[in-house]
This record gives structure tokens, C-alpha cells and sequence, in this order.
């Protein structure tokens, strides 16, 4: 039972019997009036339980794109529903305008739609539909709150797919498929063709030059179909801020822009998603699967307040690979963490593939560094200087044990982690 | 409540799954506690109001049973036929002490001028208990005075031809007496050198009676000797005695205003706000009904990233390490230049001084205090310090 504004001006209409009959009897008579008005009005408002109610989503959308959550409702009663519908949900799922009027005639049929525009990651659910009916007066009338289920699974936002093009390029250079008169890179031999001007002459392959008259060069091509296992470490150290996200956010743009470029460059692409246990886990998709794959994977991975397992994550990786591969750790540089056990998983790991471990800077770092105005922001400063020679010296133990490393400001860290792909693959390392 | 899967995936809801019936049942459990608690207090409201009022404990109260109170001989007057009427508003004792009657004024704090006037302008009998100099001095118009006393509580003969005090006999007094050089007026209970206790002055068409100390009508003392016969003779020579113990504090004009009267007020003032009442009441209902719950997000946990650097920036500050905030700074310092004029990372100090100098075009022995030297002996020195390699670094470019 719910009243609206018109009741409080009914009850407000008493003043003019008050301004007859000047006595509290007056005023007891009217609220017993405005009583009996509502009691009728919602006894012949129709009953928000005969409104049958259909919620669609669409089963995903990109972060910062707009969706739409479409409700059908249709009156299975005798009365003309009049009122208010509310398509409710979770607050990051960005649905502002969610109130729509309703004038539901007897056995028809309306479709509301609710714009939503998500402000985060992962699986955003929707909460109740809530029906408020009208008596014919407006004064006062019913309303329930129907379960509908609703869900709409919010993709990362991949804002780094600006970089592929790019990166693209570079790797059609790699693979000598590019319009330019330049020897492919590569390493691996691929074929034999006459010698045009521009080569370069330490191509010439001699030996196939003296079984013909044409002077032959040989091509190369980068290596093809090697695996590339992206692993994202979601534990405690994934949850702190970077940026206008968290560190996670970062990684995950990265995972996805390394996993967008090797996939096109012929390389079969896993992810894993670790903290104590696997999060997710992308294995075998390939082509035009591979990227949906993967974003559908990290979109509902969450940083969690627990320290990673490192021994258990090295024996999740072993697992996953039988051969030779690249293996990308995207984690953090902490001195702590890395004594917990991330030296003696890239020492593991490095023996038999080749590890990158790519890291988020802490951009708040730079600015804490630079800080100068009081003496106290110097001992701030400095303490930001220890902390980031620590990671120096962390950084420089992981590159003694095998290890590439990429540390970047959250936004850098996709294009420098892809263009530290392109240089090991055109160096043939993976 | 049914839910079916329609071709789209979609799920098609008719109804929360609740009839009438479970909806009342539910509202009934969620409203019975708050009622429940209404009950008691209705109940014990209604107890409080219905329950007979506790018993004053003032003293010379009519209805305290307490050894100072007077709860003995108001019944006892009451046995006889006298009509009590208690007030605690001067107005009402002033208004309700018409001739032939008996205002008591009890001991008590009465001395603002107004009210001593309004008491001694009655037209009934007066009998005052203890009274101020003042009221004594309006209400016998200067006949009767107070004379200091210091005498402890001694049982008094009357000593005068009052019928009332004869026929007591010895009554137990004390304390200040009375005077009067008025032969208009009937001194009793006299001691020698002090004054009178009792005082009984007829002129004026009315009698006042003054009992300069009250102790012996109390609960306590009544029964003592003639006690009892001189408090029931003085107080009831009328049919209708209006009792009134005064307020501390309390003035003839706050005492007379408690009837507003008509007042400024226009008579649709109180129906009014009633309604008032009535519409702000459909108002909170009207917006206290929310449109559906409200949602709640659970919300990730967000690390602040430079915690623990503010930390350790606190503990160096508190300690005031500044050695170890400068060798910071400098390492950091010297790690960036290196790496600028293309050093390896195992360079010692002398090559760095050295290359620095030279990019620089400053002496290398100034490079080397700056990069090397000594601890900053205060907060300013490092704060030079901290500036003074940042204006380093501005000036060393890639050779």
C-alpha cells in the first residue's frame, strides 16, 4: 500500500471544513475522510502480482560501452494497470533512468527499456523489478517487488586495442609480408626466391645460386605456432590502486593486447588467472575465438586480499605446458613478494622457457618522489626512493635468474609488454 | 510465484509468490514486536495516570505522612467536617480565600512584595505558619512584629485569655517570638525574654492568626501535651480552610498568570496544527515508501599503493634518520645519473663523480659532497640537499 503526493493534498484540503467548523473534530472527521479515499483507491488499484514480467540482456557488453536491460511486461488482469515500474540494479551497472510510468490496459503487453552504462568489470546482476499500480484517483495504490533474474556480464574495457594496429605492423614486417623491400626478419627458413634489388645480400643463399643462373635468396619467417601462456597473479598485491584502477586492471588490458597480437601472429595463446587457486583459465581457443576468450575469462576476476601461492602457481604452469613456451607473469615487483617465492618460480621456470615478468609502477610513487615543498615531503621522498631502489634491485635479481622484466605506469604496461614480444620473437626466443 | 523460460532465454515472473494470506501473516510478524512495545507503554502509562499520586514528602504538606508533615491534623479537620482545599498556585489560594473562610499560608519562602500584598488583602481569616517579617507586617498591618529568639523547644504555658490557647494549655515552642504593642492583639505562649509564639489580632473585621513556629502541629508532635488542641482550634474556626504552601521562588505575578485566559491565540490555532499533523504525517508516508529496496554493491577492495612508503617516511621522520633519508635520495640520485651518462650498474663512486663532473662542468669535488658527503646535520639541510640534486640531475644530459 502506497500513497502519493495527491493524498498529502487531500489531507492539506481539510483546512477548508477547518476554516468553517474551527473545532479538532473537524480535522478527526477529515483525516477519517482521506483514510476511506485511500482505502478505496488502492481496493480498485490493479494487482502488481498480474503483471507478468520479462527482463532481456544482452549476455555482454565492453566496459564504458552503453547496454540496455528491456522489460516486458504484459497485465494478465481485468484492470488497467497505471503506475510505476523499476527496473533495479546493482549501482555499478550504471542504470540511472530506471523508472518508467506504465498505462497497461487489460491483456496488453509493453516493452520499458533501461539504458545501462557500467562503471565496472565482471558480472553485474540486476535486483527486483518493483510494480507500484494506481487506484483510478491516483491518491494511493499497491506495489510489489518481483525476483526477476538478470545478468549482464561487463567485458574489460581492452581501452589498449588503440596500441594493435601499431604492433601489428611491426609484426607484418616481422613476417616480410609488408609492402617494403626489406628482408623479413625471422628465424625460421621458410622459402627460396630470385634475388630482386634491395635485398639484402647476406641472404644470398650461394649454394642454390650455383645450381641456377639466378642469384636466389633465402627468406625467412618468424616462428609460428609456439605457446604463449599469460599468467595473471590476482592475489593482494593485484588489489592495490593504480591509476584510476587497480593494478589487476592493468594486467588485465595487457594480457589482453599480448593475447590479441600473438594470436594474430600464429601463436597459440593460454591464460591462467592465479591467487591460491586458478581464477580462469583459457586454453585452446584460437582465431577469432581467442580474444571473446579471453575477455570473457578476466571479466570476472577480482583481486583478492590473499598472498599468492607461488610454489602452487609454478606447479599450475607446469601442468598446463609440455614444451618450450613464453611464459608472462603479470604481477607486481615487491621485494616481499618476490621472497616469498617469485625468485624460485622464475628461477624454475626459466630453465625450461622463457619468462617475462611484466609489472605495474605505482604512478603515485613518481609523484610522492618528486615532492619538495616541506621537509617533510623530503623524508616522504626519500622513503619513495629506498622503496623504488628496492624494486630496482628486486628487478635486477629477476633478470639474473633468467627473467625479462617490464615494469610500466599502468597505462605503459600494455604496448611495452607487446613490444617486448615483438623483440623476443624477432630475436626467435620463444 | 511462476517462472517460466521463454524462447529467448528470457525468464517470464507472475507474482512475488505470496498471497494475501502469507503477505498478512508477514506483516503480523513484522509488526507485532513494535506493537507489543506500544502495548507496555500504553499499559504503563495508563497505570502511572490511574494509580493514586505518591504522597507529598514536603514538609508541612497536607499529604505527607512524614514526621514535618501535616497529614494528621488535615485528616482529622477533615473527620470534622472542615473542607480542606489544597492549592500550590497563589492565584487559586487568593481567589478561592473568600470571606468566611481560612486561608493557611504554610511556612515557607513568601516575600515578594506583590504576593505578600495579595495574601494580606484577602477577605477571609488569615492563619499564618512561620510567616516572613514582611507578610506578618501586611497581613496586621505593622500590630504584630517578630523579635529575635534563640531559645531551644521548652513547653509553654498560654498565658493569655484566647479561648483557643487556654484550652490548649502548654504547647511545646520555640524560636523567634512574636511582639505586638497593639492592645488589638492577644499575645500567647510568651517567654520571658523572648517574644510571644502565638499571636492573634481581630481588628479589621477579620482574624489572624499567627503561630510564629508550626513544628507543633506535625505528624511528629501533635500528640504532645495541648498540641493538638491549639492546631485544631486555630485552623478550624471556618467551614472552608484553603491551604496554600508556598513555592520558593515564586512571585505573585508568575503565580496569578497561570490562567492564560483568552489569550492571542485565534481558536483554529490548535485544530489547525492538528492538521498540521495530519499532513506532515501522509507526507512521510508518501515519501518513507521506497519504489523497491535499495541495492547494495559489493564493492572491491582497493590497497592504497603508498602505504607502507608513508610509513616508513613517518618512522624516518619521528626518528629524525636523516643519514638514511639522504643516502636515499643521493642513491637514487646517483643510480639516475648513472644510467643517464651510460655507467653500468656496477659502477663504484669515483667513475660517477667523474662523469657527472664532466657532463656537469662542475668540480668534481663539489659532486662528490652532493653524491657522497656527509649526513645533513637538520631538516634543512636535507631539504637543500633534496633540491640541491634535483637542479644536478636537471643539468646532466646524455653525453
Amino acid at each position: 500500500m502506497v500513497v502519493t503526493w495527491r493524498a498529502a493534498v487531500l489531507a492539506a484540503a481539510g483546512a477548508v471544513p477547518l476554516a468553517l467548523w474551527p473545532v479538532p473534530g473537524t480535522v478527526l472527521v477529515w483525516a477519517v475522510v482521506t483514510a476511506l479515499v485511500c482505502a478505496v483507491d488502492v481496493a480498485m488499484a490493479a494487482s502488481p502480482r498480474r503483471v507478468a514480467v520479462e527482463r532481456r540482456v544482452p549476455p555482454s557488453v565492453r566496459l564504458t560501452e552503453a547496454s540496455t536491460s528491456t522489460l516486458v511486461l504484459e497485465n494478465l488482469g481485468r484492470r488497467t494497470v497505471r503506475g510505476v515500474v523499476r527496473d533495479a540494479w546493482v549501482p555499478s551497472a550504471g542504470a540511472h533512468a530506471n523508472r518508467h510510468r506504465l498505462d497497461l490496459p487489460p491483456g496488453e503487453a509493453r516493452r520499458v527499456v533501461t539504458r545501462l552504462e557500467p562503471v565496472r568489470r565482471g558480472d553485474r546482476h540486476a535486483d527486483r523489478v518493483t510494480v507500484r499500480t494506481l487506484g483510478p484517483l491516483r491518491v494511493a495504490g499497491r506495489q510489489a517487488s518481483l525476483d526477476v533474474p538478470g545478468r549482464l556480464r561487463v567485458l574489460p574495457e581492452f581501452a589498449s586495442r588503440k596500441h594493435l594496429p601499431s604492433r601489428l605492423a611491426r609484426l607484418r614486417e616481422l613476417d616480410g609480408r609488408a609492402a617494403v623491400q626489406v628482408r623479413g626478419e625471422g628465424t625460421e627458413f621458410d622459402s627460396l626466391r630470385e634475388y630482386v634489388v634491395g635485398d639484402d645480400v647476406r641472404s644470398i643463399d650461394w649454394r642454390a645460386t650455383a645450381r641456377r643462373n639466378d642469384v636466389v635468396v633465402r627468406t625467412w619467417r618468424p616462428e609460428r605456432d609456439r605457446r604463449v601462456l599469460v599468467v595473471i597473479d590476482t592475489g593482494r598485491t593485484a588489489a592495490v590502486r593504480a591509476g584510476d584502477g587497480q593494478r589487476i586492471d592493468a594486467s588485465i588490458e595487457a594480457a589482453l593486447l599480448l593475447g590479441a597480437l600473438a594470436g594474430r601472429a600464429g601463436d597459440r595463446v593460454g591464460l591462467l588467472a592465479f591467487d591460491r587457486g586458478a581464477r580462469a583459465r583459457v586454453a585452446g581457443a584460437s582465431g577469432s575465438r581467442l580474444l571473446p576468450a579471453l575477455a570473457e575469462a578476466t571479466a570476472g576476476v577480482d583481486a583478492r586480499l590473499v598472498e599468492t601461492d607461488w610454489p602452487g602457481l609454478a606447479a599450475a604452469v607446469t601442468e598446463r605446458l609440455s614444451q618450450r613456451a613464453l611464459v608472462v607473469l603479470l604481477t607486481a615487483i615487491d621485494p616481499a613478494a618476490a621472497e616469498a617465492g617469485l625468485l624460485r618460480v622464475v628461477r624454475g621456470l626459466a630453465a625450461r622457457h622463457t619468462v617475462v615478468v611484466a609489472a605495474v609502477q605505482d604512478p603515485e610513487a613518481a609523484a610522492l618522489e618528486a615532492a619538495r615543498a616541506t621537509s617533510s615531503d623530503v623524508y616522504d621522498a626519500a622513503a619513495a626512493a629506498r622503496a623504488e631502489l628496492e624494486r630496482d634491485a628486486t628487478a635486477a635479481l629477476l633478470r639474473r635468474e633468467g627473467a625479462e622484466v617490464v615494469d610500466a605506469l599502468p597505462d605503459d604496461l600494455a604496448p611495452r609488454l607487446a613490444d617486448e614480444y615483438l623483440a623476443l620473437k624477432a630475436a626467435g626466443r620463444l | 510465484m511462476s517462472a517460466v523460460v521463454t524462447t529467448g532465454g528470457a525468464v517470464r515472473v507472475v507474482g512475488d509468490g505470496t498471497t494475501a494470506r502469507s503477505r498478512g501473516a508477514r506483516r503480523w510478524r513484522r509488526a507485532r514486536g513494535p506493537l507489543a512495545v506500544l502495548l507496555v507503554v500504553v499499559v504503563l502509562t495508563a497505570l502511572v495516570v490511574l494509580l493514586p499520586a505518591p504522597r507529598s514528602l514536603e514538609p508541612y504538606s497536607l499529604d505527607s505522612a512524614e514526621p514535618d508533615g501535616l497529614h494528621a491534623v488535615a485528616s482529622i479537620l477533615e473527620d470534622q467536617g472542615v473542607r480542606i482545599r489544597s492549592e500550590d498556585s497563589l492565584g487559586a489560594a487568593v481567589r478561592a480565600a473568600k470571606a468566611g473562610s481560612t486561608l493557611v499560608v504554610a511556612p515557607g519562602d513568601l516575600w515578594d512584595a506583590d504576593a505578600v500584598a495579595a495574601v494580606a488583602a484577602v477577605p477571609a481569616d488569615l492563619v499564618l505558619l512561620e510567616p516572613s517579617s514582611e507578610l506578618l507586617d501586611a497581613a496586621t498591618d505593622g500590630r504584630v512584629s517578630t523579635t529575635y529568639g534563640w531559645g531551644g523547644s521548652a513547653l509553654r504555658d498560654a498565658g493569655c485569655d484566647d479561648p483557643d490557647a487556654t484550652a490548649a494549655g502548654r504547647v511545646p515552642f520555640s524560636g523567634a517570638g512574636l511582639n505586638s504593642a497593639s492592645p488589638d492583639v492577644t499575645l500567647c505562649f510568651s517567654a520571658s525574654g523572648e517574644g510571644a509564639s502565638y499571636a492573634v489580632d481581630a481588628t479589621d473585621g477579620r482574624t489572624v492568626r499567627v503561630a510564629a513556629d508550626a513544628l507543633f502541629m506535625t505528624n511528629g508532635e501533635l500528640g504532645e501535651n495541648g498540641s493538638a488542641a491549639l492546631a485544631l482550634r486555630m485552623l478550624g474556626h471556618t467551614e472552608d480552610v484553603v491551604w496554600y504552601v508556598p513555592e520558593p521562588f515564586l512571585t505573585y505575578g508568575g503565580g496569578v498568570n497561570d490562567d492564560p485566559g483568552p489569550g492571542i491565540l485565534p481558536p483554529a490555532f490548535w485544530p489547525a496544527m492538528l492538521l498540521g499533523l495530519l499532513v506532515v504525517l501522509v507526507l512521510a508516508l508518501w515519501r518513507g515508501r521506497r519504489l523497491g529496496r535499495v541495492v547494495t554493491e559489493d564493492l572491491p577492495v582497493v590497497v592504497r599503493p603508498t602505504e607502507t612508503t608513508l610509513g616508513r617516511a613517518r618512522l624516518y621522520r619521528r626518528a629524525g634518520a636523516r643519514g638514511h633519508a639522504a643516502a636515499g635520495l643521493r642513491a637514487r640520485s646517483a643510480t639516475r645519473l648513472a644510467a643517464r651518462l651510460g655507467l653500468p650498474r656496477s659502477a663504484g663512486a669515483a667513475p660517477v663523480v667523474d662523469a657527472v663532473s664532466r657532463a656537469s662542468g662542475r668540480p668534481g669535488t663539489e659532486i662528490e659532497d652532493l653524491l657522497y658527503g656527509p649526513p645533513p646535520a637538520d631538516d634543512a639541510a636535507l631539504l637543500a640537499l633534496a633540491r640541491r640534486l634535483d637542479l644536478l640531475e636537471s643539468e646532466v644530459h646524455p653525453l
